[in-house]
């Protein structure tokens, strides 16, 4: 794995991916765009892990009936599954929340729906 | 039971009960000794305040607002500085939190090369 | 064990919940002091006899045929037991005051059901011995978190504290499994001990170390990304904030267990050490100022939360700064690495029985605003006395704990650099002033005519904060044991990172 990946497209999409969603998080004010971004930050960060697993001609990770030459990585396909699980989680849960902010405010605008600061 | 270590002065919960039980007994002596013949429900008992009218309980309390008030007034230029962040919009944690991770980042690579 | 129970437990609790509420009542509670007795038997066996490594699956730590291991594990030391304690401490005392607390509330059983989770992640956290399950542990518990954060969610701003803390911790979590993404390129490995053996402290290991660094001190709550927390305490229920104190306690110790174990020597310590000390000093500094600030009591003590976990930053980095001179180590290191420790148990203790004390008077009257209150004393005699200890406990008066955790780290620290330990000691004064200001604000002064039928909260309230007091008075008055028992064990766990690897690697040749 040490460094026989050469500079490509999939690395280049994550880092795009991942600042796309650090520029949304940071300048949109509307809560439903912030998790947006929040989402695509989970979409980069998944796509890189699965970057990290693949090898060039790889088949798919299935020990049974794979014919003994080169397989991906099996242990990064595991992980983005797991992680794809809790950004779903996670994704549900905030818009809940942001539904729930709405009815008390009437707004979904980060600057207008805060009742606490200081 | 000791747990300080430095040499200049030691620490031993006990000993300071001890003491304390001590100088509890000395204040509820002196206490005793005060004078018991006092008149109850005379003006004896009432809140004394030069003459005037007491107000009522509600106005009488100090409210947290007014608490250390001076110390405010003399600090107001720091609370006005530390008070800018305090945004309560959730946009401006994220950009702190991206913040200190460059901060950190370029700390320990200067470190690094250096 | 640990960890499996409340999580069966948790998928159990609606189901009994809908036979009777008693009896989900019973069965939560018997399967958090269960666990409680399992962490306990598991910490006595640990202190005789060294660290536990449970592999799932199967009897070895490395399966035949292969170098590294593969398997999911859980490797329990001297300091992840300490955690444990910590956590089942106040997971059970936090269910006993939730029986009476939530009782106007409706969902029980969500609400225990979330609760359990909460516990299974914060176990889950503590023991791991794999980053990978770090991250989803971590995840878990910040879920049920945010969801019990917004609980109360006729409350207009009960769902905006869930909000910010869903987003903090999404955020976080995201950038800790970015980190991890990078340890797996350059190693192909997920397991602690493993990757502490094979770290090489290159670039991309320095890039994961700030982004670690950074995303578990923005979910403790550390100056400056500590303006979630306050927003996120206050609203929470109060059981619900104490055991949030022992969540953000999880994430100091992932973020320890990263800097000492898997990092280790290969650091340059003294970099780290001073930026663990200095982000330590903002929390002191700028939390204790803006909580003499506040009018609102649950966001008073917040905001004094995050001057405590600067104390227990300060005494560890200091720890971390000396960690590669073994003089010095000797001296004052281990002493305050030992403060740190002992100061967390501290800080979960008597913050958790201010969070509750302000709970059991937001229970009574239904406001948090100083401003509102007033001559409580007269009516809550026991609440007053506890909120007094507590307060006491956190300004490091003696002789209850947090002055002998206090003392520790002034006197370690004072060696290290004197101007640190007197910044500690004038961050203190200024806490106990601001305890003060509450005190002064809530108990004291004449009964105000709207609270006249004001009553001492119910029982079951009254038994978890009464045991947290009697808790953090025994610590006052025994320090010493404390730290023979506890600390000292959990401190040494910290600093030999080779009996950690070894653990997992099995001796290495």
């Amino acid at each position: 794995m040490t460094g026989n990946i050469p500079f490509n497209i999939p690395f280049v999409a994550v880092a795009a991916l991942i600042s796309i969603a650090i520029y949304i998080i940071i300048s949109q004010r509307n809560l439903i765009k912030i998790v947006m971004g929040i989402s695509i930050l989970a979409a980069g960060i998944n796509l890189f892990l699965i970057t990290l697993g693949y090898r060039e001609g790889g088949v798919a990770p299935i020990y049974t009936h794979a014919p003994q030459d080169v397989m991906v990585l099996p242990v990064p396909q595991a992980l983005t599954l797991t992680s794809i699980v809790i950004a779903v989680a996670t994704l549900a849960l905030m818009l809940s929340l942001v539904i729930s902010i709405y009815r008390h405010t009437g707004s979904i605008d980060s600057e207008e729906s805060r009742r606490m600061k200081g | 039971m000791l747990i300080g270590q430095s040499g200049f002065a030691f620490w031993n919960p006990i000993v300071w009960v001890i003491a304390f039980i001590v100088v509890m007994a000395i204040a509820f002596f002196f206490r005793s000794r005060g004078q018991k013949k006092y008149k109850k429900d005379t003006a004896q008992t009432k809140i004394f305040l030069s003459g005037e009218e007491v107000p009522e309980a509600e106005e009488r309390h100090v409210r947290a607002d007014n608490v250390y008030w001076g110390f405010f007034e003399t600090l107001k230029g720091y609370y006005s500085v530390i008070l800018r962040p305090h945004t309560g919009i959730i946009n401006d944690y994220i950009i702190w939190f991206i913040a200190v991770i460059a901060v950190i980042a370029i700390i320990i690579f200067i470190a690094g090369v250096v | 064990m640990i960890i499996a129970i409340p999580l069966l437990a948790a998928f159990l609790t609606p189901l009994i919940g809908r036979i009777s509420g008693k009896a989900r009542n019973i069965f939560v509670i018997t399967s958090l002091a269960f666990v409680g007795f399992l962490v306990i038997i598991l910490a006595r066996d640990i202190f005789l006899n060294g660290l536990h490594v449970y592999t799932l699956g199967a009897a070895e730590p490395i399966p035949a045929g292969y170098m590294v291991p593969v398997r999911i594990m859980l490797e329990v030391d001297s300091l992840s037991i300490f955690m444990g304690i910590i956590t089942a401490t106040i997971s059970l005392i936090a269910v006993i005051y939730s029986f009476s607390f939530m009782k106007g509330e409706t969902g029980h059983n969500r609400f225990y059901t979330l609760l359990l989770l909460l516990v299974a992640g914060m176990f889950g956290m503590e023991f791991t011995g794999d980053m990978f399950n770090l991250f989803v542990f971590l995840e878990i518990a910040s879920i049920s978190g945010a969801a019990l954060v917004a609980f109360r969610i006729r409350f207009a701003d009960s769902p905006e504290g869930g909000f910010k803390y869903i987003v903090v911790s999404a955020i976080s979590a995201l950038m800790v499994l970015f980190a991890i993404g990078l340890f797996y390129a350059q190693y192909n490995l997920l397991n602690i001990g493993a990757l502490a053996q094979a770290m090489q402290y290159t670039m991309l290991d320095k890039m994961a170390l700030a982004i670690l660094i950074a995303a578990f001190a923005i979910k403790l709550g550390t100056v400056p990304m500590h303006m979630w927390l306050p927003d996120t305490y206050s609203v929470a229920p109060a059981s619900i904030t104490a055991m949030l104190l022992a969540a953000s306690q999880a994430s100091m110790y992932a973020l320890f267990r990263i800097c000492f174990t898997l990092y280790g020597v290969t650091l340059n310590l003294a970099t780290v050490g001073w930026i663990v000390i200095v982000l330590g000093l903002f929390s002191m500094f700028i939390g204790v100022t803006m909580a003499l600030r506040q009018t609102d009591l649950k966001r008073l003590i917040a905001y004094n939360c995050v001057c405590e976990s600067g104390f227990i930053l300060l005494g560890l980095g200091v720890g971390l700064a000396v960690l590669g001179n073994p003089g010095a180590l000797a001296t004052y290191g281990t002493m305050a690495i030992s403060g740190g420790i002992f100061h967390m148990i501290n800080h979960a203790l008597f913050e958790g029985l201010l969070f509750l004390v302000a709970g059991a008077i937001f229970y009574r009257i239904g406001t948090r605003n100083l401003n509102e209150m007033g001559g409580l004393g007269h009516l809550m005699k026991f609440t007053s006395i506890l909120f007094l200890l507590g307060a006491l406990a956190s300004s490091g008066i003696p002789p209850f704990n947090g002055f002998a955790s206090k003392i520790l780290i002034y006197e370690s620290v004072y060696q290290f650099n004197p101007i640190l330990a007197i910044i500690g000691i004038l961050v203190s004064i200024i806490t106990l002033a601001v305890f003060m200001k509450a005190f002064f604000s809530a108990f004291t002064g004449p009964v105000l005519p709207k609270y006249k039928d004001v009553r001492e909260v119910p029982k079951s309230m009254m038994i978890g904060m009464a045991t947290l007091a009697v808790i953090i008075v025994l610590f006052g008055l025994f320090p010493g044991l404390v730290r023979e028992w506890l600390t000292d064990p959990a401190a040494n766990a910290l600093i030999n990172q080779g009996a950690y690897i070894e653990g997992v690697m099995g001796v290495v040749p």
